[in-house]
């Protein structure tokens, strides 16, 4: 049952100047909280901001948000410190399907914080989980870890070149059997989508679209799946409730 | 549910005057799992079509001051599959069920009533779009014509007994003459009022935010444009209104009920506080007891300055 609630910020740390690390106190969205899931919060703007879930503490009962400053909305949700409160309606969504035993992780984008719950979440699962994380330029690289492998398009740090290039250096028995999951730009979900065509690999990507309500009741937050029926193009799925992880191989891009 | 609370708008007998507005609450699914709606008078089905509709592509959403632009353009699974899998679903809800009809011609008004009416005994009122700005036929443009209201209403006053409330769009001259015009036609109730329609332009593309480029305004921005069309067809009308744009709050529903409104629609709101129906509605029940007063004795009781 989705719950809007009262949240504190229990932490902040500015990641680079336009970015945010939050923690928020909510136990009720932190005990149930998947990877993939997203909140919706409120600011003094009209509308809500969707925000991926970066970390779980169950036993805090706190859950962490990646906020990249992009205008007045995110600008004060960044600015906000510990000891400040708003309303929170969440967790939102579908996650994403972790029944397979190996996984590689794409992020980029906002969607470094999504990934980094996939990963801690796999990772204390003693699941196998590969990293690919692309960045412009260094001064970008933000929610990274050694183990990752690194690609900035400037070639600045890391593999030159992007996400695609970083799966590249990937063995087959890292590839062989495993299941990709990619948040970031759509650009670079599509592309890394086809790449998991060419090797015949499962896909799932978490799609992003403008939003207003997050539960599935306004419609203005769809994407183009392809239709089920026959005879029908596509159909017009709402991003925060049919998805927002839709299967790769479904997506009209 | 407290006494203070029920309205009557026409025939047609409401818990609490607080409706969720259609296009705002889908088929009442997800807000059911929020919070407990039979608490409300009413419940508006998306907008229908005879066919599935995929609605527009692209942005739908544009956030503005005090409100939102919505281009969505009736996306909707069709009235055949909204009796088969939806109608049912809404009438577990226990609480007034309307079914909001859309169409790009006569025509269609004509078969989506003639397809609902054999369902009648699960459907409290019809309510007839006629002022949804993001098609390019029928609704708004029908909506914006006297003769073309009356006409339509005419025609399907002929096919039912359900109640007919007859949505209107804001994006006309004279408001009054057009809810007359519903009323001529034999409807039992006007809804007033849809979006505005506006635009909000990007200034590094120097594009249309939307891609439909216009789209609804609404949120509490255009709630003083509806108070006054509320009473500006109160003075005029015999049948009853419903009052809708911009609600937020309770004072927003004894605004509205005040200058003429029967009952209200709560649309806008509910996609940034889903459950403030809720709220709204426990906040009514104690201003009645507050002020003795049942909520249905304040409608129309605005005195205008001479």
């Amino acid at each position: 049952m989705n719950k809007d609630f009262f949240c504190e910020v229990t932490s902040k740390c500015m990641l680079n100047e336009e970015t945010a690390l939050i923690e928020i106190l909510c136990p009720e969205i932190a005990s149930c909280a998947v990877p993939g899931q997203f909140v919706n919060i409120t600011c003094s703007n009209f509308l809500r901001r969707p925000f991926g879930i970066a970390s779980v503490n169950k036993e805090a009962g706190t859950f962490k948000v990646g906020i990249k400053i992009v205008g007045e909305g995110s600008e004060e949700l960044a600015s906000m410190d510990e000891g400040e409160g708003t309303w929170i309606l969440g967790p939102l969504g579908n996650g994403f399907d972790l029944s397979n035993n190996k996984y590689i992780l794409v992020g980029g984008g906002s969607g470094v914080f999504p990934i980094n719950f996939l990963y801690e979440k796999l990772s204390s699962e003693g699941k196998s989980v590969k990293v690919v994380q692309g960045f412009r330029d260094a001064s970008q690289i933000i929610m990274n870890n050694d183990d990752y492998i690194l690609t900035t398009d400037a070639g600045d740090a890391g593999i030159k070149g992007n996400c695609c290039d970083g799966l590249n250096t990937l063995t087959d028995e890292d590839i062989n059997g495993s299941t990709i999951l990619c948040v970031g730009p759509m650009p670079m979900m599509r592309a890394v989508s086809s790449w998991a065509e060419q090797k015949g690999l499962d896909c799932f990507v978490s799609l992003e679209q403008r939003m207003a309500c997050g539960i599935g009741i306004c419609l203005v937050c769809v994407c183009k799946i392809k239709a089920q029926e026959q005879g029908i193009e596509f159909d017009h799925k709402r991003c925060c409730k049919d998805g927002p992880v839709f299967d790769a191989k479904e997506v009209i891009w | 549910m407290s006494e203070r609370l029920f309205v009557n708008v026409g025939d047609t007998f409401l818990k609490s005057p607080i409706i969720l507005a259609s296009g705002t609450c889908n088929m009442g699914r997800e807000l059911s799992e929020i919070y407990d709606l039979s608490i409300l008078g009413g419940l508006s089905s998306k907008g229908l079509t005879i066919k599935p509709r995929a609605g527009n592509e692209g942005v739908r959403v544009a956030e503005c001051k005090a409100g939102m632009l919505n281009s969505v353009g009736l996306q909707n699974p069709g009235v055949e599959h909204f009796i088969k899998y939806d109608l049912d679903f809404m009438n577990t809800l226990d609480t007034g069920v309307i079914v909001n009809v859309a169409g790009h011609s006569t025509e269609d008004y004509i078969d989506m009533v003639k397809a609902l009416d054999p369902h009648k005994d699960k459907i409290d009122a019809l309510e007839i779009n006629l002022s949804c700005p993001n098609v390019k036929e029928g609704c708004m443009s029908i909506g914006s014509d006297k003769e073309q209201i009356k006409k339509i209403v005419g025609q399907l006053r002929k096919l039912t007994d359900l109640p007919l409330w007859i949505k209107l769009t804001p994006n006309v001259t004279d408001i009054s003459s057009m809810a007359l015009a519903a009323q001529d036609g034999g409807a039992d109730a006007v809804v007033l009022i849809n979006t505005m329609l506006g635009m909000a332009v990007d200034i590094k593309t120097r594009r249309p935010v939307l891609h439909n480029n216009t789209g609804g305004y609404s949120g509490p921005a255009i709630k003083p444009v509806a108070i006054r069309m509320v009473s500006e067809c109160y003075r005029v009308l015999d049948i009853p209104i419903i009052g809708c744009g911009g609600i937020s709050e309770a004072s927003d529903v004894l605004e509205f009920m005040i200058a003429g409104a029967s009952a209200v629609e709560i649309g806008t709101a509910s996609l940034v506080v889903p459950d403030c129906p809720q709220f709204i509605t426990e906040e009514l029940e104690a201003w009645c007891e507050e002020n003795d007063t049942d909520i249905r004795t304040l409608t129309g009781t605005l005195q205008l300055w001479q």
